[in-house]
C-alpha cells in the first residue's frame, strides 16, 4: 500500500483487538493519574536491594506513586518500610537518598529517625519516641504513642530485593504475586547473598509502559548490533516468551556467544549459581519492573512514572556478595559493556523509547501501536506485550485499544485468525 | 616546572587540552594518538544511593580502539559533546618523566537528534560534570596519557553515550 491518508492512517488495523494499542494510553494525563491510583498504589514494588542497607540503622529513601518512602534496617536486622512523612506537619523526614541513623543529626539523637523541622523522633519500628515539649503543647490530648509513622508492608525476597506495597491489604501476597515468574531464577538468585555494584538513573520523556514494552519484546534486537552478532541463531529464535498470571512474562534462555562481538568474552567462568554457562533469562514484572540475568551479572530496572510522557528508570547491577575483587571487576565489565550508561545496548534502547515518547506526547493524535506478531510465542512474538495489556486493562478497567471503553476480555488473535479463515 | 629545559607541566596541560579538542571533534584516533600503549581509561562515579564506588566503563587502549572502531555499527545519539576543561593541578615527578594532573570538566550536549530535533536541535544542555584524573608520561618534550580516570558527579545519565568522554 502506498503512503496513507489520514482516514487510512487512523483506521482500525487488520488485526485482532488484542494486537494493537491506542497510543492515548501512553499520553493521557487522566489515564496516568488513574494508573497511580489503581495500579502503583496497589502492587508490590521492588524499591531497592537489601545490600543497599546492609547494616542495622542503614536506610534508603525512594517514592511510589508520589508517596515518599523510607526503608530502614532495624537493630533486629529486620527491614521495614514507612511513609517518609512526619505525622506532625507533613515534612519529608529523611532527605538523603541513603545513610545511617547510627549517627545523630543536628535535630536528633543517634539511632533515631528524626524530623529536622521540630525534632520529632522515631525508632526503627516507626514508633514515635520523642515529641519536643510534648506535655507543654499537647497536655493530655495527644501523646507520642498516637503519632507513629505510617508503616508499609515490606518483604525481602527473590534474591534479596526489598518489596513494598502502599496497600495494607494487597489482593495477593508477594509470593503469590511474583513467585511463579521467579521460579526460573529462584535457585540462582537465592543460592547466596547478592550485592549491588551498579546504580544510575535515566529520566526520559516517554511513557513508562513503553520502557516495559521494550524490555518485553525482543524484536527490537535488530536495533542492537551486539545482540545480532552474539545472538541471532536457531537457539535464539526458539526462545519462548512465557506468560504468568498477574501480567508477568518470562523470556526463556539460550546460550549467548559473547565472543562474537569483537573485544568481548565468554561469561562462563562467572555464571551465577545453578545457571548453565552464558545463559540469559529475563523476567518482566507487571507493571514495570525487570530482572535480567545474563550469565555473570544481574540487572534490575525499576520504573517510577513521573507523568504520561515522563519516566524515571533506575538501573541496578548485581553480583555475588562473596566475589573477590577480581571477580567483581569482571562482573562489572560484563554488566557495563552492554548495560552501563556508556555500554553498547542501553543507549540504543533509551534512544528508541525517547523517540516513541516524541511521537506520543500529550496532545498528539491517537496512533495505532501494533503488538500483532505471532510466532508461536517465540522470541519475536509479541505475546508478552499482549499479555501485559490484558492485565493492564483489567486493573484500569480500560480497553487498551480504545480508552473510551471499559474493559472487556479482548478477542484473541487466534480467534481472529479462525474467523478470517 | 622545567626539567632539562623542558616545561613538563606545560606539556601536560597541552596534551590534556589537545585531548579535549580531539574528543570534541570526535577525532577518536587523534585522541588515541595522545595515549600510550599501556593507556587505561575508566569512567567512575561514587553512588551514595548504593554506597559504592562504581566503574561505568573501563578499557585498555586496545579495548577503547575496538569500541571506537565498532561505533558505526551502533545506533547512537549524534548530538555532539563539547567539553570545557580547566587543568587545576599538575604534579611532576622528581625525575620529570611523569606527571599527575587533575582537571575539572563540564560536558555539554549540543542537541542534534535528541528527543525532537525540530524543537531541540541547536540547544545546548549540561550533560556531565566531573574531573579528569590523569597520569602522563613525558619524553622528548611530549606528554602522553597512561591513565585517565573520568570521575563523574552524575548518576542521572539519561540516554548515556557511546563515546569516550
Amino acid at each position: 500500500m502506498p503512503a496513507r491518508n489520514h482516514a487510512q492512517w487512523t483506521a482500525k488495523p487488520p488485526l485482532a483487538n488484542d494486537e494493537w494499542i491506542d497510543s492515548r494510553i501512553y499520553s493521557d494525563q487522566e489515564i496516568f493519574e488513574q494508573e497511580n491510583e489503581r495500579i502503583f498504589k496497589k502492587v508490590w514494588v521492588p524499591v531497592c536491594h537489601e545490600s543497599e542497607l546492609s547494616k542495622p540503622y542503614d536506610f534508603r529513601t525512594m517514592s511510589i506513586a508520589n508517596e515518599p518512602i523510607i526503608v530502614c534496617r532495624g537493630p533486629d536486622n529486620q527491614v521495614r518500610a514507612f511513609l517518609n512523612v512526619c505525622p506532625h506537619r507533613g515534612m519529608l523526614i529523611e532527605r538523603r537518598p541513603s545513610g545511617s541513623f547510627l549517627e545523630g543529626q543536628p535535630s536528633g539523637n543517634p539511632k533515631r529517625i528524626t524530623c529536622m523541622f521540630h525534632a520529632w523522633q522515631f525508632d526503627m519500628k516507626g514508633n514515635c519516641v520523642y515529641v519536643a515539649r510534648e506535655k507543654e503543647g499537647y497536655q493530655d490530648r495527644l501523646c507520642k504513642e498516637e503519632v507513629g509513622l505510617r508503616r508499609l508492608r515490606c518483604e525481602v525476597k527473590f534474591g534479596g530485593f526489598v518489596w513494598v506495597t502502599l496497600d495494607d491489604n494487597p489482593a495477593v501476597s508477594l509470593e503469590d504475586w511474583a513467585g511463579k515468574a521467579f521460579t526460573c531464577l529462584q535457585k540462582s538468585l537465592d543460592a547466596e547473598p547478592l550485592e549491588v555494584f551498579h546504580y544510575h538513573k535515566a529520566i526520559i520523556n516517554t511513557n513508562y509502559k513503553l520502557w516495559h514494552d521494550t524490555n518485553s519484546e525482543f524484536y527490537h534486537d535488530f536495533m542492537h548490533y551486539h545482540n545480532r552478532v552474539t545472538g541471532f541463531n536457531d537457539a535464539y529464535f526458539a526462545r519462548k516468551n512465557e506468560a504468568f498470571e498477574h501480567g508477568h512474562v518470562v523470556v526463556g534462555t539460550f546460550e549467548v556467544n559473547y565472543q562474537n562481538y569483537e573485544g568481548f568474552e565468554s561469561r562462563a567462568a562467572l555464571s551465577f549459581p545453578h545457571l548453565p554457562p552464558n545463559q540469559w533469562y529475563m523476567i518482566d514484572m507487571f507493571p514495570g519492573y525487570n530482572f535480567n540475568l545474563r550469565g555473570s551479572a544481574l540487572r534490575c530496572d525499576i520504573v517510577t512514572p513521573l507523568g504520561p510522557d515522563k519516566v524515571m528508570i533506575e538501573f541496578r547491577g548485581l553480583g555475588l556478595k562473596r566475589d573477590t575483587p577480581e571477580e567483581r571487576q569482571t562482573r562489572i565489565n560484563h554488566h557495563n559493556s552492554i548495560w552501563g550508561p556508556f555500554g553498547r545496548n542501553l543507549h540504543e534502547d533509551l534512544i528508541g523509547v525517547a523517540g516513541q515518547g516524541t511521537t506520543m506526547r500529550p496532545g498528539t493524535e491517537s496512533r495505532r501501536i501494533l503488538h500483532g506478531r505471532q510466532e508461536n510465542q517465540t522470541i519475536h512474538d509479541e505475546n508478552g506485550m499482549r499479555h501485559y495489556y490484558d492485565e493492564w486493562g483489567r486493573w484500569m478497567n480500560i480497553m487498551p485499544n480504545n480508552p473510551d471503553q471499559t474493559w472487556s476480555e479482548r478477542s484473541t488473535a487466534s480467534a481472529a485468525v479462525a474467523a478470517a479463515e | 616546572m622545567a626539567t632539562n629545559g623542558v616545561d613538563v607541566a606545560g606539556a601536560v596541560r597541552d596534551t590534556i587540552y589537545r585531548a579535549a579538542i580531539h574528543l570534541d571533534a570526535q577525532k577518536w584516533d587523534d585522541w588515541l594518538e595522545l595515549c600510550d600503549e599501556k593507556f587505561h581509561y575508566a569512567i567512575k562515579a561514587f553512588s551514595p544511593e548504593i554506597n559504592y564506588d562504581m566503574i561505568y566503563l573501563q578499557g585498555t587502549r586496545k579495548e577503547m580502539q575496538t569500541l571506537i572502531k565498532l561505533l558505526p555499527k551502533h545506533n547512537t545519539d549524534h548530538s555532539p559533546l563539547t567539553r570545557h576543561t580547566t587543568v587545576y593541578t599538575v604534579d611532576v615527578a622528581p625525575d620529570g618523566k611523569s606527571a599527575k594532573a587533575v582537571s575539572s570538566f563540564v560536558i555539554y550536549q549540543n542537541m542534534l537528534d535528541g528527543t525532537n530535533s525540530h524543537i531541540d536541535a541547536g540547544e545546548s544542555r549540561l550533560f556531565l560534570v566531573g574531573k579528569y584524573i590523569d597520569t602522563l608520561e613525558v619524553s622528548d618534550g611530549k606528554a602522553r596519557f597512561v591513565d585517565r580516570e573520568v570521575r563523574l558527579e552524575n548518576r542521572r545519565l539519561d540516554k548515556g553515550s557511546h563515546w569516550p568522554l
